[in-house]
């Protein structure tokens, strides 16, 4: 009973740690929190379940949404993100709400709210682990979590693009005089953080339900790990994106408190603020 | 300072504000049927919330995306108010706006000492777990207990003075005059000023000796009020609330058209309630899809921050203001 309730929260709080992740990405990098993060996802979810119905092979639906995702991504970050460039984070974020409400808009137009499965062909394979039948999608989730998460991290570690990268994180106007070239480094991190996105919300799609606007707001938890990681640390992103999955599914169990286990994100990105900041006074010299 | 020439103008405008406001209150209820009425109705009750998106975001840069969600608040306390005690719809709806004001303090309280972009993060969490309380909870409709709910709701009843969709719309319109009244009195007096300060520069406000987290928080608190305050009117009309109508995705969206209808004039609070409501009832009527709405306003929202910072009431205040201006100053 414990074990299934655990590994369906251990694929969930992988999902919200990539996500994290994705997040944290970009917004290190560029200075952009992707509120439309979800939206991105949902945009290939939706349309790997279309592909699904006209009887594509499975393949071309992942590429496509993998595609999608990270075209949409792009086109963002390429063409009206630098138009914001230089204005507040919080401008930035809000910004993102805007394309999120686009492809929302959009998305809910074409696939009008209706009961739908999207059932990849990974959902077939599986194997017993802790006395339950675990599907191959969540093992594949958990496991493409903790690759993804170590890649992305020897790739800021390693390579000269990820160098670039940890360079506009930590200074961006430095950065930019000492020559690191902005705009290729930015668009990198955009396209990186769309493929998380697709990737995730095809997941997603398959583990909860292929809805548009259900996938879109599954940024605000997928935010709250990334709260937990601070917008920096991608090791505590995944350790709070874990850790929220596991507790929101136990949550479960617990009968007074099943009806909001979902809102166990928000307790605990809201508790560690609190936490943080607790001996913190407002100085002149801070940084968002 | 009053005796400056832009402080008088300003004042005039909103003479010339008011003296329109009660010209189209008087005038404009008769001219509308049914279906319009309570598109209107809406369209004030939300402009009233807006009101206090605009404050945050206009006087103190804050981007607050739980306003809908505290107008949710205001709902449920209103109801929970009238089915305990049964008291005069206005001292519920005080009594709502209070409670908005303390939960919107509270939400705000993590924030306080942080930036800009956690206040955005934080209030977007509430918002979405104030969906997840009230879906798990609902509105009180007359039940026993301290939630309140029973298999068959008892619609609380409209406001003495607003039995009527017509005189509830009058009604509203003068509850949105009476809290731009407010709002203006806030900017022109010491929170005003300090909110000035601050905006300009938390340094400067801080050197200055202004209490800033204490300004931000009051700020927080009359942005509540103001979401408590529509709460209630939402309750008044309807006589009860579903929890349908208070998802995160709402509150977005209304913090989306403050900032497209213009977050620095009344005029643009006004606007930001006719999109929010109107809006999607015109399109619907001329057959565009509602989810198209969504789109367009998602548009509008990129370009107002990219291009027309002060919105759309921004472009006509400043176009009424050049046609003003003598020929030779153009």
């Amino acid at each position: 009973m414990y074990g299934v309730f655990f590994v369906t929260g251990l694929a969930m709080g992988a999902l919200y740690a990539l996500s994290g992740v994705g997040l944290v990405v970009l917004y290190r990098c560029t200075g952009v929190l992707n509120l439309a993060y979800g939206a991105l996802g949902a945009a290939g979810a939706m349309l790997a379940w279309q592909l699904e119905q006209w009887a594509y092979p499975e393949p071309v639906a992942w590429a496509a949404a993998l595609a999608v995702a990270t075209l949409l991504s792009f086109v963002y970050g390429r063409f009206l993100a630098p138009r914001l460039a230089f204005r507040e984070p919080v401008i930035k974020a809000v910004a993102t709400l805007g394309f999120a409400l686009v492809i929302l808009g959009i998305l809910n137009y074409f696939w009008v709210e209706a009961p739908r499965r999207l059932s990849l062909s990974t959902d077939d394979l599986g194997l017993r682990m802790l006395g339950v039948r675990i599907t191959g999608t969540r093992v594949l989730v958990v496991m493409a979590t903790l690759l993804m998460t170590l890649g992305i991290t020897l790739f800021l570690n390693r390579t000269r693009i990820g160098l670039l990268m940890r360079a506009l994180a930590s200074q961006r106007d430095l950065a930019s005089m000492l020559g690191v070239p902005v705009g290729r480094v930015e668009a990198t991190a955009w396209l990186i953080s769309g493929l998380l996105a697709g990737f995730t919300g095809l997941m997603f799609g398959d583990l909860v339900r292929p809805n548009p606007g259900a996938l879109t707001f599954l940024v605000i938890p997928a935010m709250a790990a990334a709260v937990v990681g601070r917008l920096q640390s991608l090791s505590l992103t995944l350790a709070g994106g874990l850790v929220i999955g596991v507790a929101e599914s136990m949550a479960t169990l617990v009968h007074p408190i099943a009806a909001y286990r979902s809102a166990t994100p928000f307790i605990v990105a809201t508790l560690l603020l609190l936490w943080l900041q607790r001996k913190r006074r407002l100085t002149f010299s801070g940084q968002d | 300072m009053r005796d400056s020439l832009a402080g008088r103008l300003g004042d005039r405008r909103l003479l010339a504000g008011f003296a329109l406001a009660i010209v189209a209150i008087a005038v404009v209820p008769p001219l509308l049927n049914s279906l319009w009425l309570r598109v209107m109705l809406s369209s004030v009750i939300f402009t009233i919330a807006a009101t206090g998106t605009a404050l945050l975001y206009a006087r103190l840069g804050l981007v607050s995306l739980a306003q809908v969600a505290l107008v949710g608040v205001g709902g449920w306390v209103t109801l929970r108010m009238w089915h305990a005690t049964g008291l005069p719809f206005e001292l519920n709806m005080l009594v709502a706006g209070a409670v908005s004001a303390l939960v919107g303090m509270l939400v705000g309280l993590p924030a306080l000492r942080m930036r800009g972009l956690y206040l955005a993060i934080i209030t977007l969490m509430a918002a979405a777990g104030f969906q997840i309380l009230v879906t798990g909870t609902q509105f009180p409709n007359g039940g026993s207990g301290w939630l309140g709910i029973a298999v068959n709701s008892i619609f609380m009843p409209r406001p003495r003075f607003g039995h009527s969709d017509e005189a509830m719309l009058r009604y509203a319109s003068v509850v949105a005059l009476l809290c731009f009244g407010l709002v203006a009195w806030a900017r022109h007096s010491r929170p005003g000023r300090a909110w000035a300060l601050i905006r300009k520069s938390e340094a400067c406000a801080m050197a200055a000796g202004v209490n800033v987290a204490l300004y931000k928080a009051w700020g927080f608190a009359i942005a509540g009020f103001l979401a408590g305050i529509a709460g209630a009117l939402l309750a008044g009309t309807i006589g009860v609330l579903d929890a349908t109508t208070f998802p995160a995705s709402e509150s977005i969206l209304l913090f989306a058209l403050t900032v497209v209808g213009g977050a620095y004039s009344a005029l643009g609070q006004v606007l930001t309630g006719l999109l929010f409501r109107a809006a999607p009832a015109l399109l619907n009527d001329w057959g565009v899809d509602g989810n198209l709405a969504y789109a367009l306003f998602g548009i509008g929202l990129l370009h107002a921050l990219i291009t027309a910072p002060q919105g759309i009431a921004g472009q006509i205040l400043d176009g009424l203001a050049r046609l003003r201006r003598p020929r030779s100053e153009r």
